[in-house]
């Protein structure tokens, strides 16, 4: 069984190109495996019921051809592409689908999934769109609903032990997760953005236990190896919707630059920031997903209540930490990147721009359809930005 | 001899011209409000904040519905040109992107409004309120807004539980206590703006006005049930805007206007007069928003006999009496008069053992087939027209899985027309013509299907 054979980045890769392969093998010894949508259907509760989380992704090198007569062509590529291979029975392993409020788009394909593909356990989380403090009652009630729903499907009850016992279990993940990281911070890095890709994509298809275990392997490996990646003109940080294939990050490393740091979705976004372990677990947990991360779909202004506005400084709250990311990376350069149809970070490009040109950091907007043709034209669109920058 | 001049398609209510000229009025009183020195806000269209507001005194005036204008007088397409232009992506809204454009004439010309402006045009706001409910673009256009104007956006929290969720009652009482703190927070803040407390009889008055012209809308779109279709869905959209986007606290001269509406279908159907001059053939419901820049399109399928006897969006809820005597909190009985649970709308809208039907469906698969059908049933529409937007995703992600449930449940066969609100180049008219004539041969084979099936239409 490859499982037991195979370590670290060979591991990674061969998770990535056969996602399920370890899940299909523990549910054949009879654990759930749950498939989750985007990244707010809070794993920990998955995992305090030893219910593996198993992120859906869609596969860009698939022509979509099931999911047209569900969903428009004008809609979230990424997210027509994981329908299409739903219908085309690829998940038809899971025990279950686990989704919230990401986007429009995000919730629609929720109801469609549970119509046309029928999942023998659903649920949808209609997370709140700003941080008041309404906002966070809210989402801890909605992960109330959410515990009910899982013991309901496990039989089993979520004592506060168990699920205190998760939130360390993924907090591990987190830090091991940004270790990794900082080996981007060498120059050259110790890990390419492609690679990066790879491995989050392993880890978010095997239950956490092995994912961090996968994780120290990797971690060890980079450090110790002498063919990472190469020493590029340009480092730069990647921000915008999910990339959940290397093919960009390639096109990109192809060129004379390296990708040392992200703020996506498939990369540092779900990592960066630990769950508080309180008193009530679920208090924790709704800050961690409605608060801490930082995602275009959700609303956020520094002080909501406070009736004077100011642009720069409400820019300055909502994007400074990509301030940070570039000095600590020592980026030179952000790539804004985003699927077609995404609006939740298309509205966010210009205030993001207007941002970065204030602090003299240097941008540029690629926007894709998720299909690997794509790719070709902004290549050239790189190269000019990589010579301006450069 | 004298040539007999054929009449127009379409058979326009009369009453209509009072009501929309009132949306002219809205826009009228913002910049007068302005002028004079008044808080103007920038909303978008839900069901919560345009009555505290101006129970607040604060004018409303709308840019989704000013967007509109501006497609419906040819004048969109400068502003989205420089939305492109100001980096915002060409695939979000084509509201949002003609406001951006706007907004960025009105630096342009120091804050005043652009001397192109249609329609007298929008004064700068004091505030933006943003939304929730319906479309996450609500919220992130308003705010990206932030680039020219220094106003607060305020966004509302709206939720909207998955299906399964909706039917558990914790769920629903959840959500009420959520808007209920969610719009006293909104109301804090607004006090904290204006400097002035929010005036609770106010609401009651202006909340009560919304209602009254929910329950006229709701009984003219009862009256439309009739054969033939008495009011076309141009009428309806026509005067949506003045019910909707009202500016200002005084809804006697809206209800009045709707009152007489009321009064002029009611003749309709007691006379049997249609909303189109000719023979109704297909009596068709419109599923989408509308194409504001090629309206006459639907003329020209009116010219044929399509009917549009209902559309889907901006409809009037089903008006509800609610025993609120035993909330003291004016807030409380702002949200329980108007946020109604899954199951309470079950019950209004489907005979008991269907109700539970669908919910043993719903508890079962998720969802039910039969949600989201009932105007197609209602209305007995022989074809559906959807319209899929090039840039709104909120409402056009779902009609294909629309289109399926229409055909497999009620056996009716819609018609995929692609193009936008706002964007006129992404709609092609004789294309979307040649595929409405063939469409008509689908609309009679069903027909047959139906009546073999012993359905009621
Ligand atoms: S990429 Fe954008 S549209 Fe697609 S799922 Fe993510 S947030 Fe939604
Ligand atoms: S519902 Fe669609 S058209 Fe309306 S504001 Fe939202 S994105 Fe724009």
């Amino acid at each position: 069984m490859t499982s037991e054979v195979s370590k670290g980045l060979t591991r990674s890769i061969e998770l990535y190109q056969d996602r399920s392969s370890r899940v299909k093998e523990l549910r054949a010894e009879g654990k759930k495996v749950m498939g989750y949508l985007c990244i707010y259907p809070v794993l920990e509760m998955m995992t305090a019921l030893d219910i593996v989380p198993y992120r859906i992704f869609g596969d860009l090198h698939e022509p979509v051809t099931e999911a047209d007569s569900y969903m428009p062509a004008v809609n979230c590529p990424f997210l027509r592409s994981c329908l299409d291979i739903g219908l085309k029975g690829k998940y038809d392993f899971l025990d279950g689908i686990v989704t919230s409020h990401i986007c429009d788009v995000g919730s629609t394909l929720s109801s469609i999934w549970i119509y046309a593909l029928k999942p023998p356990f659903s649920h949808h989380i209609d997370m709140p769109h700003t941080l008041h403090e309404t906002a966070l009652a809210q989402e801890k009630g909605l992960l109330e609903d959410y515990k009910k729903a899982l013991e309901g499907l496990s039989g089993k009850e979520m004592t506060s032990e168990a699920l205190e016992a998760a939130i360390r279990v993924h907090n591990e993940q987190r830090a091991l997760v940004r270790e990794l990281y900082e080996l981007k911070k060498l120059n050259p890095p110790l890990i390419s953005g492609a690679e990066t890709i790879q491995v989050i994509k392993a880890i978010e298809s095997i239950p956490v236990d092995e994912g961090n275990q996968l994780l120290r392997e990797v971690i060890s490996e980079v450090k110790e190896r002498s063919n990472g990646p190469q020493k590029k003109s340009s480092r730069l940080l990647v921000w915008g919707s999910i990339i959940d294939d290397t093919a960009m990050m390639e096109m990109i490393e192809g060129l004379d630059a390296n990708v040392v740091m992200d703020d996506t979705c498939v990369g540092s976004r779900p990592y960066f920031d630990d769950v508080e372990i309180t008193d009530d677990p679920l208090d924790g947990l709704a800050y961690h997903y409605l608060v801490d991360i930082k995602c275009s779909r959700t609303f956020r202004v520094n002080n909501y209540m406070d009736v004077h506005k100011d642009y720069m400084k409400d820019l300055e709250i909502r994007f400074s930490y990509l301030k940070d990311y570039a000095d600590e990376w020592k980026a030179d350069g952000v790539i804004m990147e985003s699927v077609r149809y995404c609006d939740t970070h298309g509205y966010d490009v210009p205030g993001i721009r207007d941002y970065l040109d204030s602090i003299g950091l240097p941008s540029v907007y690629l926007e894709h359809d998720y299909t690997e043709g794509a790719l070709a034209p902004l290549r050239t669109r790189v190269q000019g930005f990589l010579e301006i920058i450069g | 001899m004298t040539q007999e001049t054929k009449p127009r398609a379409l058979n326009r209510l009369k009453s209509m011209y009072a009501l929309r000229a009132e949306v002219d009025r809205m826009y009228e009183g913002g910049v007068e409000a302005s002028e004079e020195g008044k808080p103007v806000a920038w909303v978008m269209l839900e069901g919560w904040s345009n009555a505290i507001l101006n129970a607040m005194g604060v004018k409303t005036v709308f840019p989704e519905n000013y967007s509109s204008l501006c497609a419906a007088q040819g004048m969109a397409e400068p502003f989205m040109e420089r939305s492109e232009a100001e980096g915002w992506p060409s695939h979000l809204c084509g509201y949002a992107r003609a406001s951006v454009g706007y907004s960025a004439r009105m630096v342009d010309v120091g804050g005043k409004i652009p001397p192109e402006a249609p329609g007298g045009g929008m004064p700068k706001p004091t505030l933006l309120v943003a939304s929730g409910e319906t479309c996450d673009a609500r919220f992130k256009w308003f705010q990206s807004l932030g680039r020219f104007f220094d106003a607060p956006v305020w966004t509302l929290e709206s939720p909207s539980p998955g299906i399964r969720e909706r039917l558990s009652s914790e769920t629903y009482e959840r959500n009420v206590q959520f808007l209920i703190k969610e719009l006293k927070a909104f109301v804090a803040f607004l006090e904290n703006l204006l400097g002035k407390k929010m005036d609770w009889d106010m609401l009651e008055f202006t909340g009560g006005g919304t209602n009254e012209i929910n329950r006229l809308r709701w009984e003219i779109n009862e009256l439309r049930k009739s054969r033939p279709g008495p009011m076309h869905t141009r009428d309806f959209w026509s005067v949506m805007t003045a019910a909707l986007f009202r500016g200002a606290a005084d809804p006697e001269v809206i209800i009045e206007g709707h009152q007489k509406m009321y009064d002029e279908v009611t003749e309709r159907v007691e006379k049997g007069i249609a909303g189109i001059n000719r023979p109704e053939k297909y009596r068709m419901s419109f599923e989408g928003l509308p194409p504001w820049h090629t309206l006459g399109f639907l003329d020209q399928l009116a010219e044929r006999g399509w009917n549009f006897v209902i559309e889907s969006a901006y409809r009037p809820m089903r008006p509800r009496t609610v025993d609120l005597s035993m909330y003291d909190d004016p807030m409380e009985r702002y949200v329980r008069r108007r946020y109604r649970s899954l199951e309470e709308s079950l019950q209004e809208d489907y005979e008991p053992d269907e109700v539970e039907a669908i919910k043993n469906e719903i508890i079962r698969d998720g969802t039910s087939s039969r949600l989201g059908l009932k105007h197609i049933s209602d209305y007995q529409v022989d074809g559906v027209v959807l319209h899929v937007l090039l840039t709104c995703r909120a409402t056009s992600a779902g009609l294909n899985l629309l289109q399926r449930k229409i055909l497999d449940v009620l056996k009716v066969p819609s018609l995929v027309i692609e193009g936008d609100i706002i964007d006129a180049s992404a709609f092609n008219a004789a294309e979307a013509l040649r595929k409405a004539e063939a469409f008509e041969e689908t609309m009679d084979h069903y027909r047959k299907v139906r009546k073999e099936l012993g359905m009621p239409w």
